[in-house]
């Protein structure tokens, strides 16, 4: 009896034992990162999806730099809206929506492009050689373009170089700013070496070496901008002169030209970026309206971000498209215009219209809007890309350069390209064109394209000027002093709450 | 695997007791011995010899007397040696048993004592001259025979011994048995003192003789509860011994109704079980909750076992509804024997990680050995709607609507000078063109109001719906084999049009005894149901409309508005009518499941037997929707144009959706179970299972609408959009237990469970669930029979830990994929995308509950009274939360064990049985409270507001407070003009006659920021009290069930009620005491019915959830007395009156447990509720059993 016994029990645990690996269970309607990197195009759905988190980027360009500078006067008429606290330089701002919006996405794509290079790492000999390079190359492009993004934004960051689990996440602090400049110049160092310079058919619109190019030669100009006595974007280092060749890079690459007519860079039918289409884009964020319906998969939201609703109304759109209220330009930016600049026209509306019985004379920007244009489905399916890279800026920047000392010349590489840009506005050239002139010259080129507080910050001006600036602007005396420490934002609220005592608040906050 | 050598370890260990080697006795008996005692007592005597011999002495005190002083002086001596010195002149016996040496009394000397007795027994015979005699029957008149008949009290009686001298004897009691026909004879010293009957399983009962010479006596049965065998997890037990909290619903409970839903038997009578019938459609799982809210998204039902059969754990979704079934679909009642709730953690640990939220086990009917008995069970009658909600008549909303419409005239054009009075003329003049909201129709002010008809919504979409059952059952057995089969036919006509429930089922439960040691079962039960629901309860479905529905319409189309080539009447709601859409809208639910278990029993010696089980669920489920254009849109869509509206049914849309759903379980036990030395039982369960859950989904709709209005199937529709979609999980356990009781007094019982889901995170995919519980049965102490008041009486502890492996779905831990798309290409083009939707967490585990349970159960006065009361205290951690994280993980939150919720209550069940004999009145009442705190949120969290579907949030789970509190503003009376002036905080452009609202935070104005804590969602108090009569062939049993304490905050009164709601609207009766003018300010609950400035979420849509319900009053029959046994043994008639009687105070909706619409809208949050449920069905049934 003692053997049925044991029998019995031993075959109870074989039993047990044979069964232990059903535990592990795999989803069988979805994907999960275990077992969907298989095919090529699975790592390319893959890569997508961290483009996806670009989508974003436009819209985030508007909230926390356009309306932080002195682009905009963002006022609001009950002073509650969640841009206020941004115009304002209030300092409680850690909770700020936009503020939140921007660390999560930012870091959310990192997270994708991490993802992505986990994958190719252990399952990357599934595909071609040739295609798994490619996309490397692409995510850490763009994991450098987040972390850059990031960084002018934050300062000092985390620096996450795979997909983490919580407790990972827990114990991760933030790096110093030039650390994480080297995690991004390594990164995109490598997107110049393997991404390819062109693109054709469905893959158009990728990130390509020149892409890469561009945006390294802006990390360079950015360290190369000062302190402030602040750990942010700027860390005083004179590197203009590395950004020059990469600049020379794009420009001899013939792919690209200035296009010869300001709004058509901007229109609506000239879409598609490079080779094809518009010359100007050196990488664009993409969006068509119409594929998804009403949710905004697809579509773009940023076109109508700084336009309000009540001026949509008076062209007849029913579906709200348009922010709240009005986030109008500044006078300071309308009166930079010259009357016959066409540039002034186009990019802001400065006709009065009829809001709710009264005269809304207030400019503001229009600039990617095509009033014939407005989405049948819904307000967040606009289809138009955004310029992310222009190459009018990259000579802007290269221009930049040189004024900086550079190798180059004052005359081919600064006055000739910024009288070629005023030309394109109906404006004189000019010659001898000084830093200051060209940073007046990117604000009126560039507004609306998020350039304007980056600038700033670039130019060790920002302090000076935004002060002169709120002291002559603000009537209704809402904003306060720009202070060192709003060179960066803070760390968001819910930052330091999910993990207490991790991170530090920049100073100033 | 390491737990499970902790299991074998247990149970080596425990089964090395019984394998030890056996040792001789000659070698015991030649130990020697050095024991010196004087003038001691046996016991010590015997205590000192066990010490010094290490042997263990075996006896019963009440056998063997140790009180007689010993004297003894053993220095060397072997150890037979002193005991023959020590015992055998006592009388006393030994045997050597392994180590132990029992004692028992020597035949010898008891024959020697018994003659001596005897000798005293005949001199008292000689003055016992006063002669009793009787006849004692049972409760039905059947005669038991061997019923112990004995005098009481004792008597002091002289005699003179049997050496000549004279002695004072203490009499002992003359004492016979009745015979085979139940008579006795007893004879007694006189006619005075008490004769006590007793007898095995019936309640002694104790008679005066009162100088009567014949005394009947009727025993009643002693409900055997003690002694009764209980189902409790793997096994079952002698209800004595149980030292869990564990409440049982027994058969008559059932078979004497007309039940419909094995959920439904189970209202209102049970402590700690609230069950709330959320739905008044038919067919519709009821919601079981035992013993409070513990978790916050995962769900609050029981585990359902079924004959050793766990079942899936049901879920609910954020609608309160079971979307992928619930384990009592389609379960027949008839075929219940009884159900057993496992309430504390100690009862359902075995259970581990499903046991969080209690177990239920169900024991279907068997065979008894004996010839067939068949039994046929039918029952038929009709059920409506226990109740309306008033809302306002025709006259009632004219009134209403004149008045809104004034004042939004008046209000619009003020400047034109425009007056209430004002004519049509006049307000045309003033507003140019016609519209509703301006003008009042003229037909309202005619008498007789010609060409419209006043419509009671409520009345035109209910009826009286039939209801039957057939039920035929044969049961037996012969030696080898054992049956139970039974077929059921139940139908269920809903008081709704249109809607009803069918369902037909069969069982089998057979067992074979292949051999002495062998035995095979299999119990199979396939059945077959349909639902017709065209979507009746909830959120804009047909009810919610029929109460909004406007109650006057144009004669001309009678019941009929706004369907087919009927127009819609002008001042009306844009809804087609309720009465067409029940009519032509087909919501139909096939569902076809075989529940099956098959398993062996093999015994391996005596006490130690095997049992392996396979165990199968299957259910396949199919619904199809169909809406047909003729009720849907509006007229204009209804109407062909060969331009612009060729198509009429683009409109029409259906679907068809399925499920399978699959449950496999193996399950194999070892039981070892033995009675030591008469006192020690030990039981010993050592087990292991498989288990497999696999759902499969399909769904497809149709897209653009039909290319036919007849056919109603997918291919005629425009085109079809579907997908299928399935998820598997497996859960495999090892589990024990131990059960000991020491001559069945002392009880101890502990369990261990270790379950591996694949639910879990990678690092925590076993998880470990211990229990233990002790009882005492203080009646089995000899000081406890100086108390003869209380017959029973157990004291039990527990503590165990559970958990619930509900986790929302199968993946929860795995980082699945999930679409984010971008734009390339020279075309630009949709570019798929996939990315991880969640972070990994290999550390989600299940949600656990540590529960401390104290309970006595007592029985008074020969078990007259009977009940028990426990206490408990269990704390719920490891909550499902959404918890912030670093955004470098990818995500802002994810989800993980964090949180806690403790529920404390107390619970009483008592059973009295007030009159015995012929009138037989017996009251059974259950009463729980239970008080529910949210203990922690997340790290650093105070509070999470609960997102709402439909307003802003309105429950909140705040630390400290009850689980989903109602966070709403409070509404303090109406504003007056003094109110006014006086700057009172004000909602939006409020004015006088408008509510007026709390300014919790005092900044001078009402908003969000006002909101406050005013009640919660569970009630503090449930109870029900049965109470059963039988007087000859009749039994009356009526039961009344309610619950206090708890709130409703109604989504259904705030669409009927709210604040600026149109005039098209009907609104409830209620209205009619509406504030109309400061000098008519009304009943103070309804401010003025136009209002401009919005709503705010309020205490004006708060209702009381209490309830007092007569849910059920059985009166039968049992034609037994009437109709000879030789044609049948058994036959009763009875009528069923369910739910005719009761009160709530729920004005706002018309059922107070009602849950049909998710009113979070998230599924980390589960907060179902009211949107326009259905009134329950209150019935009146004609009903025979008989079995031949």
């Amino acid at each position: 009896m003692k053997k049925t016994f044991f029998i019995s029990t031993i075959s109870l645990i074989l039993l047990a034992t044979s069964c232990s690996k059903d535990l592990n269970q795999v989803p069988i309607s979805s994907g999960t990162t275990v077992t969907f990197y298989q095919s090529p195009s699975d790592f390319i759905q893959g890569i997508n999806a961290v483009y996806s988190d670009l989508r974003g980027y436009p819209d985030r360009l508007a909230n926390l730099s356009e309306i932080r500078s002195d682009n905009i006067y963002g006022v609001s008429s009950l002073g509650v809206r969640d841009w206020d606290p941004i115009n304002n330089f209030q300092k409680a701002i850690t909770g700020n929506v936009y503020v939140e919006e921007a660390w999560s996405t930012d870091f959310n794509g990192i997270f994708r492009a991490n993802t992505e290079l986990d994958q190719l790492a252990k399952n990357g000999s599934l595909i071609p050689q040739g295609l798994a390079t490619r996309l490397t190359a692409e995510a850490k492009f763009l994991r450098a373009f987040y972390y850059f993004d990031l960084v002018k934004y934050f300062g000092k960051l985390p620096i996450v170089d795979h997909p983490l689990l919580v407790p990972e996440a827990n114990a991760l602090g933030r790096s110093s700013v030039s650390d994480v400049y080297k995690f991004i110049i390594d990164d995109l160092q490598y997107a110049i070496a393997n991404l390819p310079a062109t693109y054709t058919g469905v893959d158009i619109g990728r990130a390509t070496k020149y892409a890469a190019e561009a945006t390294l030669g802006l990390v360079y100009m950015t360290r190369s901008g000062p302190t402030y006595g602040v750990e942010g974007p700027g860390l005083g280092l004179n590197e203009w002169a590395l950004a020059v060749p990469l600049f020379n890079d794009i420009i001899a690459s013939g792919l690209f030209a200035m296009n010869t007519n300001y709004a058509n860079i901007f229109s609506y039918s000239n879409q598609s970026p490079t080779t094809t289409g518009n010359k100007e884009a050196i990488f664009d964020v993409m969006y068509q309206s119409g594929i998804s319906g009403t949710a905004s998969t697809y579509g773009a939201t940023y076109p109508w971000q700084l336009a309000p609703n009540s001026y949509f109304k008076t062209k007849g759109d029913t579906k709200s498209n348009g922010s709240l209220e009005m986030i109008p330009v500044s006078n300071d930016l309308l009166n930079d215009y010259a009357a016959t600049d066409v540039r002034k026209s186009f990019n802001m509306n400065t006709t009065p219209f009829v809001d709710a019985g009264s005269t809304e004379s207030r400019p503001f920007f229009k600039k990617w809007l095509d009033f014939t244009k407005i989405p049948t489905t819904s307000r967040f399916d606009w289809g138009i890309n955004f310029i992310a890279i222009r190459y009018t800026d990259v000579l802007l920047l290269k221009a930049e350069c040189v004024l900086h000392g550079a190798p180059g010349s004052q005359l081919t590489d600064v006055d000739a390209v910024v009288s070629q840009v005023r030309t394109r506005a109906g404006l004189t050239s000019i010659v001898g064109v000084t830093l200051d002139q060209l940073l007046d010259e990117r604000r009126k080129e560039l507004a609306d394209e998020g350039s304007r507080w980056f600038d700033l910050q670039r130019s060790g001006k920002l302090l000076t000027v935004m002060n002169a600036w709120i002291t002559a602007e603000d009537y209704k005396h809402q904003i306060s002093p720009v202070v060192a420490g709003y060179i960066v934002y803070p760390v968001p609220q819910s930052q330091l709450d999910a993990a207490p005592g991790l991170y530090t608040q920049n100073t100033g906050y | 695997m390491r737990i499970t050598c902790t299991h074998l370890l247990i149970a080596i260990t425990l089964c090395g007791v019984t394998f030890a080697k056996s040792m001789k006795a000659q070698d015991v008996l030649k130990r020697t011995v050095n024991v010196t005692v004087n003038n001691s007592s046996l016991e010590t005597t015997l205590k000192k010899l066990e010490r010094d011999a290490d042997i263990k002495f075996v006896y019963s005190k009440s056998v063997i007397k140790t009180d007689q002083k010993i004297t003894l002086n053993a220095s060397g001596q072997g150890l037979k040696e002193v005991l023959d010195q020590l015992l055998t002149v006592h009388g006393i016996t030994y045997q050597v048993i392994n180590n132990h040496i029992v004692l028992n009394v020597s035949p010898q000397y008891e024959q020697i004592k018994q003659l001596e007795e005897k000798k005293i027994a005949e001199r008292q015979a000689a003055i016992n001259v006063f002669t009793v005699k009787g006849k004692v029957t049972d409760e039905k008149g059947v005669s038991i025979p061997g019923v112990t008949v004995k005098l009481v009290g004792s008597k002091t009686l002289n005699a003179t011994n049997a050496n000549g001298n004279s002695v004072t004897l203490v009499a002992p009691s003359p004492v016979t048995a009745t015979d085979a026909n139940g008579n006795y004879t007893l004879n007694v010293p006189d006619g005075t003192g008490s004769l006590e009957f007793s007898f095995i399983g019936y309640i002694t009962k104790t008679v005066p003789i009162n100088g009567q010479s014949v005394v009947n006596v009727t025993l009643e049965e002693s409900q055997k509860q003690l002694n009764e065998v209980v189902v409790i997890g793997y096994g079952t037990q002698k209800r004595g011994n149980v030292t869990g909290a564990q409440a049982t619903l027994r058969n008559e409970n059932l078979d004497e109704r007309a039940i419909t839903r094995v959920d439904q038997a189970l209202v209102g009578q049970l402590a700690g079980v609230t069950v709330k019938q959320t739905n008044g459609t038919p067919g519709k799982p009821f919601s079981v909750q035992i013993r409070g809210t513990g978790s916050i998204s995962a769900g609050n039902e029981p585990l359902y076992v079924i004959d050793g059969f766990p079942l899936s754990t049901a879920t609910t979704n954020g609608a309160g509804n079971f979307a992928s079934g619930n384990p009592l679909d389609n379960i027949n009642p008839n075929d219940i024997e009884n159900i057993e709730v496992l309430k504390d953690a100690a009862a359902a640990a075995i259970y581990g990680s499903r046991a969080s939220n209690g177990v239920v086990l169900i024991t279907t009917k068997r065979g008894q050995t004996g010839k067939p008995k068949i039994n046929y069970n039918a029952y038929v009658g009709y059920n409506q709607a226990s109740r309306k909600l008033n809302m306002l008549d025709g006259q009632g909303w004219i009134d209403r609507a004149t008045e809104i419409i004034n004042s939004q005239y008046v209000a619009d054009y003020a400047l034109k000078g425009a007056t209430a009075n004002d004519n049509a003329t006049t307000r045309l003049a003033n507003v140019g063109s016609f519209q509703v909201k301006y003008f009042l129709d003229p037909r309202w002010s005619t008498p007789g109001h010609p060409g419209l008809e006043f419509v009671d919504w409520q009345d035109q979409i209910f009826r009286k719906g039939l209801m039957e059952n057939q039920e035929v059952s044969v049961s037996g057995g012969a030696d080898a084999v054992r049956y139970f089969i039974s077929g059921n036919y139940s139908n269920q006509d809903g008081f709704v049009k249109n809607t009803g429930y069918k369902v037909y089922s069969a069982r089998a439960n057979v067992e074979v005894t292949a051999s002495k040691n062998l035995k095979f079962g299999l119990n199979i039960a396939p059945t077959y149901s349909i639902t017709e629901d065209p979507g009746v309860e909830g959120k804009d479905n047909i009810y919610h409309q029929a109460l909004s529905f406007t109650p006057v319409q144009e004669d001309t189309v009678g019941n009929y508005p706004n369907v087919g080539k009927n127009d819609q009447y002008k001042w009306s709601v844009t809804t087609n009518s309720v009465v067409g859409k029940l009519e032509n809208i087909v919501g139909e639910t096939k569902k076809y499941r075989t529940l099956a278990t098959i398993f062996a029993e093999y015994q391996i010696i005596p006490g130690l037997s095997l049992r392996s089980s396979l165990n199968l669920d299957n259910t396949d489920n199919t619904s199809r929707s169909y809406v047909p254009y003729y009720v849907a849109s509006t007229l204009l869509s209804r109407t062909f144009n060969a331009q612009t509206n060729p198509n009429l049914t683009a409109n029409t849309s259906g679907s068809y959706n399925t499920f399978k759903r699959q449950t496999f379980v193996n399950e194999n036990t070892l039981t070892y179970s033995k009675v030591f030395n008469h006192d020690h039982n030990i039981n010993v369960l050592l087990g292991q299972s498989y288990n497999f859950d696999r759902t499969d989904n399909s769904a497809e709709s149709s897209s653009g609408g039909y290319t036919s209005s007849v056919i109603q199937t997918l291919n005629a529709a425009a085109a079809v959009t579907g997908n299928t979609t399935a998820s598997q999980n497996v859960l495999i356990s090892y589990f024990s237990r131990v059960q000991y009781a020491y001559k069945d007094k002392y009880l101890l019982s502990a369990s261990l469970r270790e379950d591996g889901s694949s639910r879990f995170g990678s690092n925590n995919q076993y998880g470990v669930f211990p229990s233990a519980s002790i009882g005492w049965r203080v009646t089995q102490e000899r000081f406890m029979q100086k108390i003869p008041t209380i017959s029973d009486l157990k004291v039990r502890a527990s503590v165990g830990v559970n958990g619930t492996n509900n986790l929302g779905g199968d993946y929860q831990s795995i980082p699945t994929l999930s679409a984010a798309g971008y734009v390339f290409g020279a075309t630009q083009a949709a570019a798929i995308g996939q990315a991880p939707a969640r972070i990994a967490n290999p550390d989600l585990q299940w949600e656990r509950s540590v529960t401390y349970d104290a309970g006595i159960d007592f029985g008074l006065l020969n078990n007259r009274i009977t009940g028990s009361i426990d206490y408990y205290n269990k704390l719920n951690t490891k909550l499902l939360l959404n918890v912030q994280v670093p955004e470098t993980t990818g995500f802002p939150t994810f989800l993980n064990n964090t949180g806690s919720v403790r529920n404390i209550g107390e619970e009483l069940e008592l059973t009295t049985r007030n009159f015995v004999g012929k009138f037989q009145w017996t009251t059974t009442v259950n009463v729980s409270h239970n008080t529910n705190k949210v203990v922690a949120l997340g790290p650093g969290q105070t509070q999470i507001l609960i997102p709402s579907s439909f307003d802003i949030s309105n429950f909140i789970l705040r630390v400290g407070e009850p689980v989903n509190s109602i966070f709403v503003v409070k509404q303090v009376g109406m504003l007056t003009q003094a109110d006014i002036t006086n700057k009172a905080a004000l909602f939006g452009t409020e004015t006088v006659g408008d509510p007026k609202y709390e300014d919790i935070n005092n900044d001078g104005v009402i908003d969000a920021n006002d909101r406050q804590i005013v009640g919660h969602p569970n009630p503090d108090y449930t109870w029900g009290i049965t109470n059963t009569f039988r007087y000859k062939g009749f039994d009356l049993s009526v039961l009344v069930q309610g619950q206090n304490g708890g709130s409703i905050y109604s989504l259904l009164g705030r669409a009927l009620t709210r604040t600026g709601q149109g005039f098209t609207d009907n609104a409830p009766a209620f209205y009619e005491d509406r504030w109309r003018s400061p000098d008519n300010p009304g009943a103070g609950r309804v401010s003025k019915a136009y209002s401009t400035f919005g709503r705010i979420v309020n205490t004006d849509w708060l209702y009381s959830s209490d309830y007092i319900r007569v849910r059920d009053i059985t009166l039968g029959y049992n034609l037994g007395n009437l109709i000879s046994k030789k044609v049948v043994q058994n036959a009763r008639l009875y009528i069923t009156a369910e739910n005719f009687f009761g009160h709530d105070k729920y004005y706002g909706g018309a059922n107070p447990d009602a849950t049909n619409t998710d009113l979070s809208g998230n599924a980390n949050y589960l907060s179902p509720g009211d949107y326009g449920g259905l009134p329950l069905a209150k019935s009146l049934i004609f009903g025979l059993n008989i079995t031949f």
